[in-house]
């Protein structure tokens, strides 16, 4: 037997403290009401037969004082906190990781799997051994717990309570290698998985987690697999045409039958398309929307059953997208005069395009509030305050050095990953002559010729401006006749004005989101879909968060609000069919034992339940004039 | 009163004034009346002052007979018991004459307890006995007692001095210890007739030193003594509980009660005991007595007291 509470010298200076004050307490003589009475002799009477029972009444005094101090060491022994010196030794220190994924919302049990898996923790708090310590963690795109290693069981059941579903995947490897760190060098460590099962393979980038000598144990929750959800959503306005856009969106069925379903689409609320489907069980379905047009800006696709209900995972029925912001870019070309150039800025009815002479540039710039300006075959003597694109730029206004000439110079080598150029095909593009152009440190190449040693096509920023230069004149060359011509200098529009091909209609739950932030401000603020706020640090000029919820997001910084969406989007979450094993580093998860509600080896209890029967016997004897 | 008086250990003996103003009202002189007429009718055909005396002597009827001590005039020897049984006896003839009535109120301190409510009814008996002995032409007293005889109304006779017995009455406060075996001595010493009189003893009988003593200093000195035990039942029943100090109003005598519903019962057997001791010692010396409850109206005691017999011959 040991104290795990106050030392055994603390404890005797307690009960000698307050036995020695309980024993003045009986020693001392208790003031009497005085009373008089009209013929004292009829009380000597009375009290001459009490006085016969004098040593009685002394013994019944004396078994007050032992009970009171039997009580007070009862409870001072109770301040010690006695154990079992075994048991104290052998305690558990248990991990319990909740899942808290979207597979988790699934209502195949009622009320939901999250609230079943709350119920199967609270069992196993109340289960604790006396000597047992549990930390619970929420696990989810990350891992949370929610509150320190602890054994007393009513902090961790109000822990418990902050447990919360979210629309993000679970990240299973992370949170075991959580678990395993706080175990590490733990003699009973155990880690306990509340879950559905459906969390993917323990491996990530570093490897497989190991567990090491940690005891991994499995609570399945859930029992059925209906569910059929948009597993894919993504929307796009056309290069060309920019007022038209696609969408395309994938149903699965992940429920073991055949699902009828409708399928709405929605833009700003109001129905774009309804459409009934039958999903095959396991089916993946992709559906595609072209040419629709609207000023929509939100996008929502919505699935129910045809006979009204849902599913038993409603969290994946619902896909939400964005369209990106459409407005009319400010081009100024100089120029004498290019047919080819005019056409090509005719193919987009978006841009308000203003042809200036050489001559006119100064004015013409001066007035500012460029999108882009289109330098054909002219270069400024200093750089413009706007994006820019040179066409055969030449002498020291240029952005790039312009070196020597090249003769039949070609894109022998492209840059496919930029914007500008991607999906162009200019590898058979002719050209009589053009320059090397020396880019800077910081610059791209997007096409070289002679194999890749003469830069041709640069792309940089100057003075926190972009500029896309072509070195070499576009008119001695068959390129303008080309359909790349018009799409590169579309693109190097889009690129400067940020709407290009990259735009994404939405972000996925439980990914780190870095959301581009157009000023040099340190901080932003998130609106969640729930309408509550977040702040948010910008880093490298973007705001970073992990993002769990799906929805619609506004992302405020200073008067600018960039809205975005998010979705689960994930098969894996659809998939809600419950595993019936759990496999980590090779080894099985057992099944839950040890726990058991009601079991406690904390004496401390029991000596304060002792005092309290002690307590009531008294009571009950003084009321019944037994002591008294 | 002042702030001292409140102190819980200001444990001073209370002094329960008369406050009689409202006791011999019209209402109760009214009673008076009445209880005198009754008296009368019940005991019609007697003659006045006829109350006799168990003194042997010159009267014509019949008493008793003792045994012959030398000394005693032959010629009350019976001789024809002589004849018979071979004794000699005296024979004793009551001798007639007017006697007085002699109201001793017991005025001690626990007269005066719980607000003095048993002294102001033991007035208003001894003021109805008095009235009644007065209205039938008998000599009344009234005296007042505590450990002595601490104030004396001389015998007077007449209807009329009823008032006089009132004045005294007044003017009665409770206090002192009770002694009455020391008090009711220096009453018959201070008799103008010894040995000759009904002695209407009005008291609660809580005499520490036992209330035959008194009785019996009565009965020894040849008077009537006629006892109107005044009972109050709240004594019975003492609103008391938990650990108290008890004190005697009277003496100061303290003791240590741990006061319990078993406690309590156990005290009213006590009290009950005590009052049938009294009932049983008057019983057995043939002493008249009467417990005179607080609960009975005074008028209905007085009537109580005519049919015990005793008082009115």
């Amino acid at each position: 037997m040991i104290l795990a509470g106050l030392p055994l010298a603390q404890l005797a200076a307690i009960f000698g403290a307050v036995g020695f004050g309980v024993m003045v307490l009986y020693v001392l003589k208790l003031r009497r009401r005085v009373v008089a009475v009209p013929f004292s002799p009829l009380w000597e009477r009375i009290l001459r037969d009490k006085e016969a029972t004098t040593l009685f009444s002394r013994l019944k005094r004396l078994l007050s004082l032992i009970l009171q101090l039997a009580l007070l060491a009862l409870l001072v022994l109770a301040l010690g906190d006695p154990r079992a010196a075994e048991t104290f030794i052998k305690g558990r220190t248990v991990v319990v990781l909740v899942d808290a994924s979207a597979s988790m919302q699934a209502t195949d049990v009622a009320p939901s799997r999250l609230a079943v898996a709350r119920d199967e923790v609270k069992k196993i708090v109340r289960g604790l051994g006396g000597a047992d310590r549990m930390l619970i963690a929420q696990m989810d795109a990350m891992v949370t717990p929610l509150g320190p290693i602890s054994g007393d069981v009513s902090a961790l059941e109000r822990e418990l309570d902050a447990v919360r579903a979210t629309d993000a995947r679970a990240d299973f490897p992370r949170a075991l290698r959580f678990a395993t760190d706080v175990l590490r060098g733990v003699d009973r460590g155990e880690i306990v998985v509340v879950s559905d099962g459906a969390l993917g393979p323990a491996s990530d980038a570093y490897g497989p987690v190991r567990l090491g000598s940690a005891k991994l144990t499995y609570v399945r929750v859930g029992k059925e697999a209906k569910n059929v959800g948009v597993t894919q959503f993504s929307v796009r306005r056309y290069p060309l045409d920019k007022s038209h856009y696609e969408v395309m969106l994938e149903l699965t069925n992940t429920g073991p039958g055949v699902e009828d379903i409708e399928l709405q689409l929605l833009g700003d609320g109001a129905l774009v398309d309804l459409t009934r489907l039958r999903l095959q069980p396991g089916e993946r379905l992709p559906r595609f929307y072209p040419q629709l047009s609207g000023a929509s800006r939100t996008l929502e696709a919505k699935i129910a059953r045809v006979d009204g209900t849902h599913d038993q995972l409603p969290a994946d029925d619902r896909a939400y997208a964005l369209l990106p912001a459409r407005r009319r870019a400010r081009v100024l070309v100089v120029t004498e005069g290019d047919t080819y150039l005019e056409a090509a800025l005719l193919l987009d009815e978006y841009l308000d395009v203003t042809d200036v002479a050489p001559k006119a540039y100064p004015q013409a710039i001066a007035r500012g509030d460029w999108d882009a300006v289109i330098f054909d075959r002219v270069t400024p003597s200093e750089l413009p305050k706007a994006h820019a694109l040179y066409l055969d730029p030449r002498g020291p206004g240029a952005p790039v050095k312009v070196e020597g000439e090249l003769k039949n110079p070609g894109f022998d080598k492209v840059d496919r990953k930029h914007p500008a150029v991607r999906f162009l095909g200019l590898e058979t593009v002719n050209i009589a002559s053009g320059h090397k152009l020396a880019p800077e440190a910081g610059d791209k190449v997007l096409g070289a010729s002679d194999g890749g040693s003469s830069p041709i096509l640069v792309a940089g920023v100057r003075g926190g401006y972009k500029f896309v230069a072509l070195g070499f004149d576009v008119t001695g060359s068959d390129f303008p006749l080309r359909v790349a011509w018009p799409l590169f200098v579309l693109d190097c529009i889009n690129w400067f004005t940020d709407e290009d091909a990259e735009y994404l209609s939405s972000f996925r739950t439980g990914d780190v989101w870095r959301i581009p932030v157009g000023t040099g401000a340190a901080q932003a603020t998130m609106r969640r879909p729930d309408g509550s706020t977040v702040p948010l640090p910008v880093h490298e000029g973007r705001a970073v968060m992990l993002g769990v919820d799906a929805g619609f997001y506004q992302l405020m910084v200073g008067d600018q609000t960039t809205s975005f969406a998010a979705n689960l989007l994930d098969a894996g979450e659809s998939a809600i069919a419950p595993q019936d094993r759990l496999v980590v580093d090779g080894r099985e998860a057992g099944e839950l034992g040890g726990f058991h509600v009601g079991v406690r080896r904390e004496i401390w209890i029991y000596l304060l339940l002792a005092a309290a029967l002690l307590t009531a016997i008294e009571w009950a004897t003084y009321h019944r004039r037994v002591t008294v | 009163m002042g702030l001292i008086d409140v102190l819980p250990w200001r444990r001073e003996k209370k002094v329960v004034s008369a406050a009689a103003d409202d006791l011999f009202d019209d209402e109760f002189q009214r009673k008076l009346e009445y209880l005198s007429l009754v008296s009368r009718r019940v005991f019609a055909g007697r003659l006045r002052a006829e109350r006799r005396t168990k003194k042997s002597g010159s009267g014509v009827e019949f008493a008793d007979h003792r045994a012959y001590q030398p000394g005693d005039d032959f010629r009350y020897l019976d001789w024809n018991v002589y004849q018979r049984f071979g004794r000699l006896l005296v024979r004793l003839y009551e001798e007639e004459e007017d006697l007085a009535i002699y109201v001793v109120l017991d005025t001690s301190a626990s007269m005066g307890f719980a607000g003095g409510a048993k002294l102001r009814y033991a007035k208003k008996v001894a003021a109805a006995l008095a009235y009644v002995g007065l209205a039938n032409l008998d000599r009344v007293s009234v005296v007042t007692t505590s450990d002595r005889v601490t104030d004396r109304m001389p015998e007077t006779r007449g209807k009329a001095r009823i008032f006089k017995v009132f004045r005294f009455l007044r003017e009665v406060e409770a206090e002192g210890t009770t002694d009455l075996g020391d008090a009711l001595k220096t009453f018959v010493a201070q008799a103008q007739r010894k040995g000759r009189g009904l002695v209407v003893l009005v008291s609660d009988l809580y005499d520490p030193s036992g209330f035959e003593k008194g009785i019996n200093v009565l009965r020894y000195n040849k008077f009537d003594p006629f006892v109107v035990h005044v009972v109050d039942p709240g004594d019975a029943k003492p609103r008391l509980h938990g650990d108290v100090l008890v004190y005697d109003c009277e003496t100061g005598d303290e003791r240590e009660v741990t006061v319990t519903a078993k406690v309590l019962d156990r005290f009213a057997d006590e009290y009950a005991r005590y009052l049938s001791d009294v009932e049983r010692f008057c019983a057995t010396h043939q002493v008249p007595y009467v417990a005179a409850s607080l609960e009975v109206p005074f008028d209905e005691l007085i009537l109580r007291v005519f049919r015990r017999g005793g008082f009115l011959r």
